[in-house]
């Protein structure tokens, strides 16, 4: 052993400085953890909050829309939308391709699907199908494919398909009111939407839910005065005729005489709200609020009405129209044929164009524009419908011979069908007015008289005798037996919007109602364009209205009122077991 | 009385350490449970299998048994003897990585084999080479080195090849390391006081050099000093701080008791190394303080009972297995340090594995080795059958 020889076995001391070293460095990073967990942790939970709390919708369920018995119109279903997240698919090849064998089923191509999703290889959410029956889509749910998810959605049906589309409307994807009802009470359809907060991974997937933050509130019910069953009626008389007439649309409306409900609204062409592919405006357009038509000899008993008010006629005039045509300032009118000598219940049943002129140049404008506007023509119904129209009445500075003959018989001013309908109503009241609505009504309508419920009670006799075969009526296709029908026909030129009238199309309506005494619904048909060789509103919309009017009787069980028939009808229920024979019950 | 435990011991069947093997199981134990939990959700995202990292885990952690086996039944002599082969396989596998073809790129750096069933990654056997490689030479020519300046600046020249081959991979961290059980070893040696102090000052300077000299290190070290500052600095958060910032977040919502095993948010895709390198952010935030501060004992212990092995062997005048178990002891204690500190942000991310618990078979198998040599370092110790290595120069 020398002097420099070190002795290899150490002491502890060396181990023992290491070991404090050691220590010490264990030291602060146990004080540094201790600090990182519990002692200034809030900012680095607020950091990691930051990038995984999210809040997500809760889609609210949207109210229902029923008819005035509690029939679904339109319905929600809840429906399940299948998404993916780009971010978690494109990485996993695997997953991909489970899921491509598995969209197969649900008819989504895979091709299109993939280059959606390289277009959002940095997003984290895409649709893969939406609304989906909850069945299809929870068998491609069940495989678990990392990346899929799903959504819960409501997609909206409607039950009565393409029948009553114009009246309800439809709602756009997300669910939010589009047309019609829908859009008009999208406010109160449409609940609020909920939200809740969830905890979601880096590519957006969803770990839990961590609470609601908002409960969603569901829309609200509404109920509708329509009657499904009136409106099939209306539906299917209205297409059978435009589609046997080959008529570019038509209408039809019923409405109920003591409350002023709609209680059915129908229009041709019609389109299927369940189906959005193919919608065009042509189809979705609601016809009878929207459309402006002529009214034509559907006017004849205001004329006759403010005939009648005005105190220069009476039921016992008689008017002359001899020689079955006049002359108004240079331009001939006339009648099919001459009527000679004719009191005012002629000028009805027979709907003479000269007789009417010969009343409105004999008062003057004054009283039938009176007359018109008081029963509601050139003011909108305010029924709330989107697009609603009003028309106007005309409003000459001067008025010629000629435009107080063209007002007489129905020319040179636009009404909606809707408001010809409530305009017609007011007869069926005896001269009160009643609001329209397309909402059930809880309360009785009180009217507001219009017209002296005599001189109402005279016009509405004029007016039977439009359907009576013997006196030879212009109406009595319209005719039903056991019950008496109260009506109008009405032929108008179809006027170009370019100016003029197109002599070859024309307008062909029928406006009443029924019973006549103590009237149940007014119903108003209007065809638009038929062609062929019919195409009188006597020819064209009298079956029509007569289809709607048996069977709105009948289902609605009206006891009938006129006699004549009515024994027919008792005779024939000895021979038919149902003893709820409709129409019958009532009398028994 | 003396004599008669002596007696005993030579007749009874030694099998080393048993705190030691216990420790090694429960780290075992608790890595595997960890590192699945940490790993189902990128399994199943990137092989549609949740315990993808699991089953591979498992496999390595038989194959190290059975490496485990193998070692235990080298005699350590064997190891000593070929001390200098040590050194240039070491220097074979860290040029054979460098070779564009050979070695296998990943995450910033070229450093894995790939040997057909699995990529090795080539710092990990590095280190016990170089460690047994220190080991030999110190208890060859510890007069040499302990005694003067030039002997003392030999130990550092010999390393001077096989850093710098790990630098050109880079691989910082396992430099660092390996410096640090080098030191270690050099300190508990005997080197002389001063000369230590210089030998620190100057790695420390020749660090800063290598800082200095490179934009990426440099860049580095600026994240580094902003994210002590403010981890969720914008500049930084999204780009080199992403990690260390999602790892406090972990930490954060790990609180005293965790959110319960299995219940991580980071692990979803937040934190991409949470099975690797950051696993102790994923464990801080399952298990929370308690989780945390049960893990770093058990490395406490474990570490613990390798120095007192060495100096078992120290006492036992066995100074070639002492100096091995005081540089093995070493590398898990540093290797277990820098990776907590990189973890908590207290170190710039060097990418270095947590010890029996990240996934990666390179770093099982070496550390498993690394406790197999351990005990077979104890065994010899206790048995007294080591043949005599020469002590003397």
């Amino acid at each position: 052993m020398t002097s420099t020889y070190i002795e290899k076995e150490q002491s502890i001391w060396r181990l023992c400085l290491v070991s404090t070293a050691a220590i010490t460095l264990l030291g602060i990073i146990i004080w540094k953890i201790l600090d990182l967990q519990v002692i200034n942790n809030e900012i680095l939970q607020e950091q990691g909050n930051r990038r995984t709390v999210r809040n997500d919708v809760i889609n609210a369920h949207r109210g229902n829309i029923v008819d005035r018995n509690g029939q679904a119109l339109a319905i929600s279903t809840p429906v399940l939308s299948l998404w993916l997240n780009p971010r978690e698919m494109l990485p996993n090849q695997q997953a991909w391709e489970r899921l491509s064998v598995a969209l197969v089923d649900i008819e989504v191509n895979t091709d299109v699907l993939w280059n959606r999703m390289q277009a959002n290889a940095g997003k984290e959410f895409l649709y893969i199908k939406r609304r989906l029956a909850p069945t299809e889509a929870q068998i491609i749910l069940d495989l678990a494919i990392p990346g899929v998810y799903s959504q819960e959605e409501y997609k909206r049906f409607y039950p009565l398909h393409e029948v009553a589309a114009h009246v309800i409307g439809i709602t756009n994807s997300d669910d939010v009111g589009q047309e019609g009802l829908e859009l008009a009470y999208e406010d109160w359809l449409q609940g609020s939407p909920g939200s809740k907060q969830v905890l979601k991974d880096r590519r957006g997937g969803v770990i839990s839910e961590v609470k609601i933050n908002e409960v969603a509130q569901p829309g609200k019910d509404l109920v509708l005065s329509i009657d499904s069953r009136l409106q099939f009626l209306a539906y299917r008389a209205l297409k059978e005729e435009v589609t046997r007439r080959y008529a570019a649309a038509g209408t039809a409306i019923i409405l109920g005489v003591k409350s002023g409900e709609v209680l059915a609204m129908v229009s041709q062409p019609s389109y299927n709200p369940n189906n959005r592919i193919n919608l065009t405006d042509e189809a979705m357009r609601n016809r009878a609020i929207v459309d402006l038509l002529e009214p034509g000899s559907t006017v004849k008993p205001f004329t006759v009405t403010a005939a009648l008010e005005s105190g220069l006629f009476d039921t016992q005039s008689i008017i002359d129209t001899n020689p079955g045509y006049i002359q108004v300032d240079g331009q001939t009118k006339k009648d099919p044929v001459n009527y000679k000598e004719v009191n005012l219940e002629k000028i009805i049943t027979k709907s003479s164009q000269v007789g009417a002129i010969k009343l409105g140049l004999a008062m003057g404008e004054v009283p039938m524009l009176d007359v018109l506007s008081r029963v509601g023509f050139g003011t909108a119904i305010g029924s709330g419908f989107p697009g609603e129209a009003s028309g106007v009445l005309p409003n000459h500075s001067r008025w010629s011979k000629s435009d107080i003959a063209t007002l007489a018989y129905g020319y040179g001013f636009q009404v909606t069908p809707l408001q010809l309908a409530q305009a017609y109503m007011v007869y069926a009241n005896e001269g009160l007015l009643k609001p329209v609505s397309l909402l059930k009504t809880e309360n009785a309508v009180v009217g507001e008289r219009i017209i002296d419920q005599e001189l109402a009670r005279t016009v509405n006799s004029m007016l039977e005798t439009v359907v009576s075969k013997e006196l030879g009526g212009t109406g009595v296709r319209a005719a039903i037996s056991s019950y008496q029908v109260v009506g109008k026909t009405g032929t108008a030129w179809y006027y170009n919007v370019g100016g003029g009238y197109d002599t070859e199309n024309y307008n062909s309506y029928f406006a009443g109602f029924v019973p006549a005494h103590n009237p149940e619904i007014v119903a108003v048909v209007t065809i638009h364009e038929p062609k062929g060789e019919e195409y009188g509103g006597g020819q064209v919309a009298a079956p029509v209205f007569k289809k709607i009017a048996a069977g709105a009787m009948r289902i609605l069980n009206v006891p009938p009122d006129n006699e004549a028939h009515t024994h027919d009808q008792i005779s024939m229920q000895y021979t038919l077991p149902e003893l709820n024979q409709p129409g019958i019950r009532g009398e028994l | 009385m003396q004599a008669v435990k002596q007696q005993l011991r030579q007749e009874q069947t030694y099998y080393g350490d048993n705190w030691l093997i216990i420790l090694t199981l429960l780290l075992l134990c608790f890595g595997l449970i960890m590192m699945t939990s940490a790993s189902v959700e990128i399994g199943a995202s990137l092989y549609s299998d949740p315990f993808y990292h699991f089953k591979k885990q498992l496999v390595f952690i038989f194959l190290g048994l059975v490496g485990a086996g193998i070692i235990l039944s080298i005699p350590l002599y064997w190891w000593e003897k070929s001390s200098y082969g040590l050194y240039f396989l070491a220097l074979l596998m860290l040029t054979l990585v460098l070779i564009p073809g050979v070695g296998y790129t990943a995450g910033g750096g070229t450093r894995w084999i790939n040997l057909g069933f699995m990529t090795l990654q080539v710092s990990e056997p590095t280190k016990i080479c170089l460690v047994f490689f220190m080991a030999a030479l110190l208890s060859r020519h510890h007069d040499f080195i302990c005694s003067s300046i030039k002997g003392f600046v030999v130990p550092f020249l010999l390393l001077m090849p096989p850093v710098v081959l790990l630098l050109l991979e880079p691989d910082f961290g396992a430099v660092v390391v390996i410096m640090f059980a080098v030191m270690a070893m050099l300190f508990l040696a005997g080197a002389r006081f001063w000369h230590f102090l210089l030998a620190a000052l100057l790695v420390c300077g020749a660090g800063a050099a290598l800082i200095f000299t490179s934009g990426y290190r440099m860049r580095r070290v600026t994240s580094y000093l902003q994210a002590l500052k403010d981890p969720f600095h914008e500049d930084i958060v999204f780009d080199s701080g992403y990690q260390l910032a999602q790892a406090l977040i972990g930490f954060g919502r790990g609180e005293w008791f965790g959110m319960g095993l299995g219940n991580s948010i980071q692990k979803m895709y937040f934190l991409p190394d949470g099975h690797t390198d950051f696993i102790i952010a994923i464990v801080a935030e399952e298990l929370g303080v308690i989780g945390v501060l049960a893990l770093l004992g058990l490395f406490v212990a474990f570490i613990i009972r390798a120095l007192l092995i060495a100096r078992r062997n120290e006492r036992n005048r066995k100074f070639f297995s002492a100096y091995a178990a005081y540089g093995l002891a070493f590398i898990f204690l540093g290797q277990v340090i820098i990776n907590v500190s990189v973890n908590i942000g207290l170190l710039p991310n060097k990418g270095l594995t947590l010890p029996f618990v990240s996934s990666g078979g390179s770093s099982l198998l070496t550390c498993m080795a690394m406790v197999a040599l351990l005990i077979k370092i104890d065994i010899e110790n206790w048995s007294g059958d080591q043949r005599k290595p020469t002590e003397t120069v």
